[in-house]
């Protein structure tokens, strides 16, 4: 028997997305499928499998990451799903190959990944609001034509909207940021 | 190519799987001898391991056997400095444990 459930988590929630796929291995609701939003469970013994999220550097095909998943599969670990560069893998749970002792390390990688991402993010929007104010400058030094006022309007609407996306977003960079701290600190107290 | 003579502080990860890999494995025989050799106290994580192998072969400590045809295993081994960083953590974990006896057993005596 299997069941399909839509469910959306956000790039930053794979902690809760992975929490909550063991939480439905221990009611014994495997996952053997995903797609965009879309988890499909088959019905299982309870605990049988383990679930773990990682996120890999490159694209799933690329040789580099077929390499990391060729040397999981040899120890037994299965891939379930993909979505972008993150697998869900799994593994019997009675022989796991998830140890709860590397758990630091790999929250900093992740976290560190996800830093990488947002910084990126973070300066494509400082970019394009320095663009928009710099072509905003250059078009009021021209004559006021339909084409000059259009584009104004446009760069002024980008700048603007931009503006409000880094207002939104700052919190969420802060979030990771600290996390990318907590993770740094439990590093030097792990065993 | 890394100096053996260095100050270099290995993980048990790292120093487990270059005592495993004196005799040709592959990962996974890396993680059963790992096992075998702790009796049972360090399971190693697949994905601790792989990095540790990608990390070794970086630095030339550990080599990757020619693939047999059949197998999609790769196989891996020591190398001669391999056996030189291993050996002087060996000498460091020496001197750890002495330091330590000294001055534990005999607070204890005491």
């Amino acid at each position: 028997m299997t069941k399909t459930i839509i469910k959306t988590f956000f790039l930053w929630e794979y902690e809760k997305e992975e929490a909550w796929l063991n939480e439905m291995a221990g009611e014994g609701w495997m996952l053997i499928r995903t797609g965009f939003r879309k988890y499909v469970f088959e019905n299982g013994t309870p605990e049988e499998y383990t679930y773990r999220l990682e996120l890999l550097d490159k694209d799933m095909h690329s040789p580099e990451s077929s390499s990391y998943l060729d040397f999981l599969k040899e120890t037994g670990i299965e891939v379930v799903g993909k979505c972008s560069h993150w697998v869900y893998l799994r593994c019997k749970t009675a022989d796991c190959k998830f140890d709860p002792a590397d758990r630091p390390l790999y929250n900093l990688t992740h976290l560190l990944k996800l830093q990488e991402f947002f910084s990126k993010l973070h300066h494509t929007f400082i970019v394009v609001v320095a663009l928009c104010f710099l072509g905003l400058f250059i078009l009021e030094h021209l004559n006021p034509i339909p084409v000059v006022a259009f584009f104004s309007g446009f760069c002024v609407g980008v700048g603007f909207a931009t503006s409000v996306c880094i207002l939104i977003a700052t919190p969420y960079f802060r979030r990771i940021n600290k996390k990318v701290k907590a993770a740094i600190k439990d590093l030097y107290t792990c065993s | 190519m890394t100096n053996p003579e260095e100050n270099i502080v290995l993980t048990e990860a790292v120093f487990y799987t270059l005592l495993a890999l004196h005799k040709p494995l592959h990962g996974y025989g890396i993680m059963q001898e790992t096992k075998a050799m702790s009796n049972g106290r360090l399971i190693l994580s697949a994905g601790t391991l792989y990095g540790a192998i990608s990390s070794m072969l970086d630095k030339g400590w550990i080599k990757a056997l020619p693939e047999e045809e059949d197998s999609r295993r790769k196989e891996y081994v020591i190398t001669d400095i391999g056996k030189q960083v291993a050996r002087s953590e060996l000498n460091r974990l020496h001197e750890l444990a002495e330091n330590g006896d000294r001055i534990i057993n005999n607070s204890i005596i005491q």
